[in-house]
């Protein structure tokens, strides 16, 4: 299979380890966040982190799009969802994140009309299909998912389909890594980039990791050596005291980003002044919203929403999973009261999630053998 | 995904995925052609892969 054998080859995944393994410096430890969920799922999926020295560690960073939702917006869509004559659509992660008093499985269980949608698409052609039912989608994401959003608002507000509407919780991947490298709580010596945002924003906005905090940024794919090649190349940039950001997913990712997409997101969204993300807070500037000039299918000013801030329960601690501060396996229900099947947090829910990247691939507790 | 149908009119394609599925895809990001292999998020093809 083209783009995909030639960068699961193991032989050469061997001479990258090797690589690796000569590149590091004896005795020191190096941190480096993979940034996206996708990376996280690969790592733990082939077994990445395996062929790395015991000084090279790996943590996760905040871009699974459905482990930064909040619970307090769980219960807004469920407040939707409940209303007369709605039909409520969502990617099918989202159906199982739960808010403070269940999920949109369990409200959909109990008789809201909630359906599983693969694209925003498919729930404007739902809308079309049912003229007298308001349909509306939970937009989630980050700025590869917000195109797609913003496209399908586009069509609706052109096409003139009055009954759907979208109640948006996109969000943009700059600020919590912002938040994340001014946190005292984590020192980290280098990033691998997301890759499929970097296909819509490019390379250029990571920019201020080496400018204004002085680390590396390689922007990666999800293949194993795609991770392998960047963290090579991250630890290469260290080793020649360099500091820059490099673009290791060139065969999608153009260094300016996707012109057209990034027009029509312009277009459609503008920027919330503040947006709470579960484990970090609230962050300025992170989230979007839709434009005055599509405010009509904004299903917040439709409806009535509780807007409620909700704590996450006690025992959960997916907030200091988010910020890499602890290993999955380190929160006190890892695999007990949390599991795939009956998830308390956001990270056990998508497969994006680092902890459920660590369970369904056996990842717990363990040492490895120190170089 | 390999683009297998272009319908500019609408601006769709009929894409193939590895495992043989076909499905339905917004192009209006990017400039394709029959035969060409695109990177598809959420319905949307985000970018054409390059060698």
């Amino acid at each position: 299979m083209r783009y995909v054998d030639e960068f699961r080859d193991p032989e050469l995944g061997r001479v990258l380890a090797t690589e690796i393994l000569a590149a590091v410096e004896p005795g020191r430890h190096y941190k480096f966040m993979e940034v996206c969920g996708g990376h996280t799922h690969s790592i733990y999926k082939y077994g990445v982190d395996d062929l790395l020295p015991a000084n090279v560690e790996l943590v996760h960073g905040p871009g699974c799009p459905v482990c930064v939702i909040p619970m307090g917006r769980v219960d807004d869509g469920i407040a939707i969802a409940r209303e007369p004559g709605v039909i409520f659509t969502c990617f099918g992660d989202m159906m199982r994140v739960p808010g403070s008093s269940g999920s949109l499985l369990e409200a959909k269980a109990e008789g809201a009309d909630i359906r599983m949608v693969y694209s925003p698409l498919d729930a404007l052609r739902i809308a079309k299909h049912n003229p007298d039912r308001e349909v509306v989608f939970f937009a989630i994401g980050f700025e590869t998912t917000a195109p797609s959003t913003a496209l399908t608002l586009k069509r609706a507000k052109a096409e003139g389909v009055p009954n759907f509407s979208c109640m948006c919780s996109h969000v943009t991947i700059v600020p919590p890594l912002r938040a994340l490298l001014d946190s005292p709580d984590l020192r980290l010596d280098g990033f691998v980039g997301p890759g499929h945002v970097s296909t819509v924003v490019g390379a250029r906005p990571f920019e201020f990791i080496p400018a204004d905090y002085g680390k590396p940024i390689v922007v990666a794919g999800f293949e194993p050596l795609d991770i392998l090649q960047a963290i090579r190349m991250i630890l290469a940039q260290l080793a020649d005291g360099r500091c820059e950001v490099e673009n290791q997913y060139s065969r999608v990712v153009p260094y300016e980003g996707n012109r057209r997409a990034l027009e029509v997101m312009a277009e459609v969204f503008e920027l919330r002044p503040h947006f709470e993300w579960r484990g970090l807070g609230f962050i300025s500037q992170s989230g979007l919203k839709l434009s005055e000039a599509y405010a009509d299918l904004d299903a917040e000013v439709r409806f009535s929403v509780p807007g409620v801030r909700v704590a996450d329960p006690k025992a959960c601690q997916c907030g200091e999973v988010l910020k890499g501060v602890i290993k999955p396996w380190e929160c006190k229900v890892f695999g007990t009261a949390c599991t795939p099947e009956r998830p308390i947090g956001t990270c056990m829910v998508s497969s994006e999630g680092a902890c459920a990247a660590y369970y369904n691939f056996g990842r717990f507790a363990r040492e490895r053998e120190v170089v | 995904m390999q683009v297998e149908r272009v319908d500019d009119a609408r601006g769709l394609a009929l894409c193939a995925a590895e495992d043989g599925s076909k499905s339905t895809v917004e192009i209006a990001l990017v400039d394709v052609a029959p035969g060409d292999r695109v990177l598809v998020h959420a319905g949307v093809a985000l970018a054409e892969l390059t060698a």
